[in-house]
């Protein structure tokens, strides 16, 4: 499993990395495909939270983003996609908006891998990045398949927009650029908080989990942590 | 015996159909939607409207519209919004009707606006409605159970189902943290702000008990051996219910009857 040159390891390893340490086969163990159900049920309450208080806010990438800091893209983007399939039984509008979803977990997830949270400034930078991709992926959506208008508060704001003359593309692209952004950094900020309170022995389960431990007074316990053998894979 | 009485038997014939079936009525019913949609009759998309009312009358068929119902009124409710915007903010060539508002300012009608308002409106509505109607009519057992047979992995089945019961599972439990912690003096009721301060001591003990949880999970999964290689046999299944031949046929007969009609329009 370590660094030998061949298809094998190609197909296993990822980008950068001269010693592969990421595979998609362990990233998917079972303790992350059940953490998939998790990551869902928090989009899912996290969207009804939104439109309950008629909030100009989605929050319903929690739990990507969550499960793709632990686990990595395809993990990530999996649940994105789950998300939007579940959302879409009660109601098809949110179909379409899978692509927004699944983007979230594996632009995070790649992110997480290549230590884009490991310092504070560096999650602000992978934050934008993420809203950013967020926002090129949705505002296509919006406006072609909707129009301008969706189900969620932030199109009052844009039919407003758009009521002062501005154009269709303009209007849903500012609309979105703001509030995506207060979203995203809410619910990366719920993250963190999340992250700095899942114990030790537990985030070691996960592919991307070492990321996050705290070092200093727990590193004792990380290091010793790191020698038990994972059966979970 | 018992066996049988886990058995879902549908009366209705059309919700009975077996799930596969249903995705194809699915498929061709949206393609003949879009394609109507570019039949337009002096501009107006009206085939594209009337092949609306089929989904309607099938959730009345399928006697499903009371759980339907609610999803097309919010569609509706979007679509109409939808068209009026685009009616009325986005400027195109002909204006149908002007408002005069307090003998103040104008309200334009843009025809070519509406006309794409229409378009994308009842797209969705076509699209959602049959989608909903599809969701309405099949348990989330059958589709899983039918997948499963054609092939879809045991795990992929168990993140699907297991998301479906989560959500009820976390409700109760979002509820239950959120009485723990009105008990230790956060405020949950009042205005927006207040509420919204509420937000994160009920979401962060929620997803903290979740993860722990999913530990013993996945303990206890292993220890029913659910990874061990090899064919599962089902206690569940789903079985074709006869009628799908003549499902088939009638929604192949229909769009094959509007291809040759656009085929022809765009030939002549």
């Amino acid at each position: 499993m370590w660094g030998h040159l061949s298809i094998k390891n190609f197909w296993e390893g990822k980008i950068m990395s001269k010693e592969k340490k990421y595979s998609i086969k362990k990233d998917f163990s079972l303790l992350a495909l059940l953490l998939i159900p998790i990551a869902v049920a928090i989009n899912f309450a996290g969207g009804q939270l939104a439109s309950l208080l008629k909030l100009p806010l989605y929050l319903d990438t929690i739990g990507t983003i969550f499960v793709a800091m632990l686990c990595g893209p395809w993990v990530g983007g999996l649940a994105g996609l789950v998300t939007n399939l579940v959302l879409g039984i009660a109601n098809p509008i949110y179909i379409p908006f899978a692509i927004v979803n699944i983007t979230v977990g594996l632009v995070t997830g790649f992110l997480a891998r290549n230590k884009g949270f490991s310092t504070w400034w560096r999650w602000i930078i992978s934050m934008v990045l993420m809203a950013l991709a967020s926002i090129i992926t949705a505002a296509p959506i919006v406006v072609l398949m909707f129009g301008g208008i969706t189900s969620s508060g932030t199109s009052l704001i844009t039919a407003t927009l758009m009521a002062t003359g501005t154009n269709i593309w303009k209007a849903v692209v500012s609309t979105e650029l703001v509030f995506t952004v207060i979203d995203r950094v809410i619910s990366f900020g719920i993250t963190y908080l999340i992250l700095r309170v899942v114990p030790a022995r537990t985030l070691i389960k996960f592919s991307l989990g070492e990321n996050y431990i705290k070092k200093g007074k727990n590193a004792a316990v990380a290091d010793t942590e790191e020698n038990v053998d994972d059966d979970i894979d | 015996m018992w066996r049988e009485k886990l058995k879902v038997v549908k009366e209705n014939k059309i919700a009975g159909l077996y799930p596969f079936t249903k995705l194809w009525i699915v498929l061709f019913y949206s393609i003949c939607a879009m394609i109507l949609g570019t039949i337009t009759v002096d501009g107006y998309p009206i085939y594209m409207i009337l092949s609306f009312v089929i989904v309607p009358i099938l959730a009345i068929l399928t006697g499903i519209m009371k759980k339907v119902g609610g999803v097309l009124k919010n569609m509706a409710f979007l679509s109409f919004f939808i068209i009026v915007v685009q009616g009325i903010l986005v400027k195109s060539k002909d204006i149908i009707i002007t408002l005069n508002i307090f003998n103040f300012f104008n309200v334009n009608l843009y025809k070519q606006s509406l006309q794409y308002g229409l378009v994308l409106a009842f797209s969705i509505m076509c699209m959602g409605g049959i989608l909903a109607w599809f969701f309405g009519s099949t348990d989330n057992k059958e589709l899983i159970s039918a997948l499963e047979s054609k092939g879809m992995g045991p795990k992929a089945s168990y993140v699907f189902l297991s998301t479906l019961q989560m959500i009820e599972v976390l409700q109760k439990s979002s509820k239950t943290i959120m009485s723990a912690q009105q008990a230790r003096g956060v405020e949950t009721e009042g205005n927006v702000f207040v509420r919204s301060k509420a937000f994160i001591p009920s979401m962060v003990p929620l997803i903290l008990s979740s993860i722990t949880n999913t530990e013993e999970r996945v303990l206890t999964l292993e220890s029913k051996g659910f990874l061990v290689k090899g064919k599962k046999t089902k206690l569940y299944d789903v079985s074709p219910n006869g009628k799908e031949k003549i499902a088939m046929v009638s929604i192949i007969i229909y769009t094959v009857i509007i291809v040759l009609w656009r085929v022809l329009l765009w030939v002549l």
